[in-house]
């Protein structure tokens, strides 16, 4: 399988990212519609989402990716709507299956990179959201394949600062 | 004794298993209940209706480890909509996994919302196997907690209950392949199909 860097975000960002590795993604120009739950993706077309708009080309790059920036602001201790309807929509890579993982029961991931994961957190956010938020993606490493994963919080303001930061490091440790 | 809006939160709402879970509750509820499906277009509707009542019950699944964004738009409409006399929130959750407590993380969001906000907290309901337990023998045991969270909401004794399917984790995974298998053969899908590897291919 292809990996490739994959750096999700639901705001545009003035960031210059120089390595033609890393793909950059602003959901928020794309046309991303809810899930509406119907299992298309796990019972009528494996593998594919039966709603075809901008989703379905983001989701097999979240699979493929072994490398993965998510930027999302923060909402109720989870991501905010934007980032949170591309996660909905990213189902149709795993399968409805159950298997156990360290005996907790989960999805059968389908071909799914495992993946290094950063979670660039923003916004003016509580300690006590920040804890729900850590529990969240601890949640999500085992549901989406995550290896190892840091997450970074942040303002509003400082987020472009703390993204770039963020991808020299990549840009780094590609070079 | 009050009055209870139940919202449902599924993103398919009106032909989720939350919708038979806020069914069951109306049935085995001593108060007045009024349903309502959360849509897209309906927020502001649901806003205004909200201050009549004395509390709030939402029912809705587990998605992406989180509350599902039908469920988190609403709420940031009713954080600028609030109602003038605020119901008590209570919430009855399921997720198709066994372990109830995947639910967790979804109900402190709630919980921060309603701090957040001035709501006073309730009680909860969190379900595991929710997906399929409604069609399996251990329905009883769902009814059976159900009728008790809303003895809870109307008697203002607020508590947290949960229920499961009583299996192990590897009886579980046998049963879900069965339950999914004939899911998909309903869809003339087999088995081996829905379990391809491929992504958008």
């Amino acid at each position: 399988m292809f990996k490739t860097k994959l750096i999700l975000s639901d705001r545009p960002l003035n960031i210059n990212i120089k390595s033609d590795d890393i793909k950059f993604i602003n959901l928020s120009s794309l046309k991303i519609a809810n899930c509406i739950g119907c299992y298309g993706c796990w019972t009528k077309t494996p593998g594919k989402c039966v709603i075809r708009d901008d989703a379905v080309k983001i989701y097999p790059d979240i699979a493929k990716s072994d490398k993965l920036l998510y930027i999302s602001r923060i909402k109720y201790g989870g991501y905010d709507t934007i980032m949170k309807t591309m996660l909905e929509r990213a189902i149709p890579v795993q399968q409805a299956f159950i298997r156990l993982v360290a005996g907790e029961t989960h999805h059968v991931q389908r071909e799914v990179a495992p993946k290094n994961a950063t979670i660039i957190a923003y916004g003016e956010i509580s300690d006590e959201e920040k804890e729900i938020f850590r529990k969240l993606v601890a949640r999500n490493a085992h549901n989406m394949n995550f290896e190892s994963y840091q997450i970074i919080f942040t303002t509003e303001l400082q987020l472009e600062e703390t993204v770039a930061s963020e991808v020299e490091k990549w840009e780094a440790s590609l070079s | 004794m009050g009055s209870i809006i139940i919202l449902n939160g599924s993103p398919r709402a009106p032909k989720s298993n939350s919708k038979r879970y806020a069914g069951i509750f109306s049935d085995n509820c001593k108060c007045n209940t009024e349903y309502f499906n959360i849509s897209k277009t309906n927020h502001y509707e649901l806003c205004g209706k909200l201050g009549n009542f004395t509390d709030m019950l939402f029912v809705f699944p587990l998605y992406a480890d989180g509350i599902p964004v039908t469920l988190l738009n609403f709420l940031k409409t009713l954080e600028q909509n609030p109602p003038e006399n605020k119901p008590v929130v209570s919430i009855l959750i399921n997720c198709g996994f066994l372990e109830y407590k995947q639910n967790d993380v979804a109900v402190s969001m709630m919980k921060l919302f309603c701090k957040q906000n001035g709501y006073r907290f309730g009680s909860v309901l969190k379900i595991g196997s929710g997906e399929a337990i409604l069609d399996t023998p251990f329905k009883l045991l769902v009814v059976r907690k159900i009728k008790k969270f809303a003895d809870s909401i109307s008697l203002s004794r607020y508590c947290t209950l949960q229920t499961t399917m009583p299996i192990s984790p590897k009886m579980f995974v046998k049963a879900s392949t069965t339950y999914w298998t004939n899911y998909g053969k309903r869809n003339g899908i087999t088995k081996e199909q829905m379990e391809t590897m491929q992504i958008e291919k």
